[in-house]
């Protein structure tokens, strides 16, 4: 990175979250209690779908995670996850392997993030 | 205000949950559509919904035109709620019956504001629904008594004789007039008149059966159909009602007025397929014996007398 490039987007967008959620740590607990259940189940569906080249499915994972990760003020993450859903149907083998692997960078680290910003809001 | 919310999305819905209530919303939240469509088409489902696109057994447009099909009366405002955002889906969303669309993830504000606009757009229709019933009142029923009007009454009756003939059953008529009416206009006015009638419109209703009918005929005059109704049945009831008018005196601002009623009886069965007209007509000659009869009493339009009445009821009534 050099000195005049543009500072990264972070992985939380935490004034969007807190927004999202009016400011209140207990429903942001709740919510990410939800995610720890919701995300990893439909990370192994997109995995499997991945895995099978199969769009359709893929693309309704992927859809699913968006909606997900869109709530919860994670853009980058959220972005990578339309990337996989726009995957048209001549899309082939590699342009998915390279958005999973895309999106599955974006999600790394993704829930200490989100536990930190917990902290931010009213308790 | 109820609103259903539908999302396969537990953190969405979740999310839009806490939203809504915290903003004074009493939500049903529901994971698929065909739950949603389930809620909102009972006769007392929420009015108000906030649909996600995607979602199991149903879509949100799905469940808007299943809605909009099966639940006429009453107007629900759907906003579908989704990351589809393309120009085409909107059309699709809005053409399925949707009223409103959002593109996810909401915006708190902006979400609070467009379902501000759907209430009111559901209470502008209330006030219409509200309006057109009062219109609805107003074209059937007697603005003084609040009874059916003549119109109505009729109309009642030719039904209810239509379907005594096709069930071989019997409709009995009851044409009441209130005894020396005139005087009481004359000597208390017409204000207390219309007190004595309102009464009398009141006992009448308290007299017959819930599926009975009570229209105001004339001026002093009340119709009344008996439905499923026999002579002998019919006569006790004419009784019942002659006692109710004439037992207590009706309270008025002039003081305590008595009021007396002479009534017509005519039993469909005694008289054949006949139109109403006609048997109001006999119903009507019935009532002129009554007055005839020194008034107070009740007297019997019948052709012949039937078997299973004794002749004394059908031609001595107490006055």
């Amino acid at each position: 990175m050099q000195p005049n490039d543009p500072l990264p987007e972070p992985m939380v967008n935490v004034a969007e979250l807190l927004a999202r959620v009016d400011n209140d740590a207990e429903l942001l607990r709740e919510l990410i209690a939800i995610f720890k259940v919701e995300f990893p189940r439909h990370l192994c569906a997109l995995r499997e779908a991945a895995g099978q080249e199969n769009l359709k499915n893929v693309q309704k994972s992927a859809h699913t995670l968006r909606g997900m990760l869109s709530n919860l003020g994670t853009t980058r993450a959220a972005a990578a996850a339309a990337r996989l859903e726009q995957l048209g149907d001549s899309s082939d083998g590699t342009a998915l392997k390279s958005a999973l692997a895309l999106f599955e960078s974006e999600v790394t680290g993704l829930l200490p993030e989100l536990e930190a910003c917990v902290a931010k809001a009213k308790p | 205000m109820r609103i259903l919310i539908a999302d396969d999305d537990a953190l969405s819905l979740r999310l839009l949950e806490r939203t809504l209530e915290r903003d004074g919303y009493e939500v049903t939240a529901v994971q698929n559509g065909r739950l949603a469509a389930e809620h909102l088409c009972r006769h007392d489902g929420p009015r108000l919904a906030l649909l996600d696109w995607v979602m199991p057994e149903l879509d949100g447009p799905a469940v808007c035109r299943e809605v909009r099909q099966k639940r006429e009366q009453v107007y629900v405002h759907m906003v579908l709620l989704t990351s589809k955002e393309s120009k085409r889906d909107v059309i699709e969303g809005l053409e399925s019956g949707a009223d409103d669309y959002l593109i996810k993830p909401f915006d708190p504000a902006e979400l609070k504001a467009r379902l501000r606009t759907g209430l009111r757009i559901l209470q502008l229709e209330d006030r219409l629904v509200e309006a057109r019933e009062d219109m609805r009142f107003k074209a059937t029923h007697d603005p003084l008594t609040g009874l059916f009007n003549r119109g109505v009454i009729m109309d009642l009756l030719s039904r209810e004789l239509s379907r005594t003939h096709r069930e071989d059953g019997c409709t009995t008529i009851l044409l009441g007039d209130v005894d020396h009416f005139k005087n009481v206009n004359d000597t208390l006015g017409h204000v207390t008149g219309d007190e004595v009638l309102r009464e009398i419109a009141r006992r009448l209703l308290a007299s017959v059966r819930s599926y009975d009918f009570v229209g105001r005929y004339g001026g002093e005059e009340f119709l009344i159909v008996l439905n499923n109704c026999n002579l002998p049945s019919a006569l006790q009831r004419a009784e019942q009602i002659r006692r109710a008018i004439a037992s207590t005196r009706v309270q008025t601002a002039r003081g305590p007025v008595p009021v007396t009623m002479s009534l017509g009886i005519l039993a469909s069965t005694e008289w054949g397929v006949l139109p109403a007209e006609e048997l109001l007509r006999e119903a009507d000659v019935a009532l002129y014996k009554a007055k005839d009869a020194g008034r107070n009493c009740v007297k019997v339009a019948s052709s012949h007398v039937p078997p299973n009445v004794p002749l004394q009821s059908l031609e001595e009534h107490p006055k």
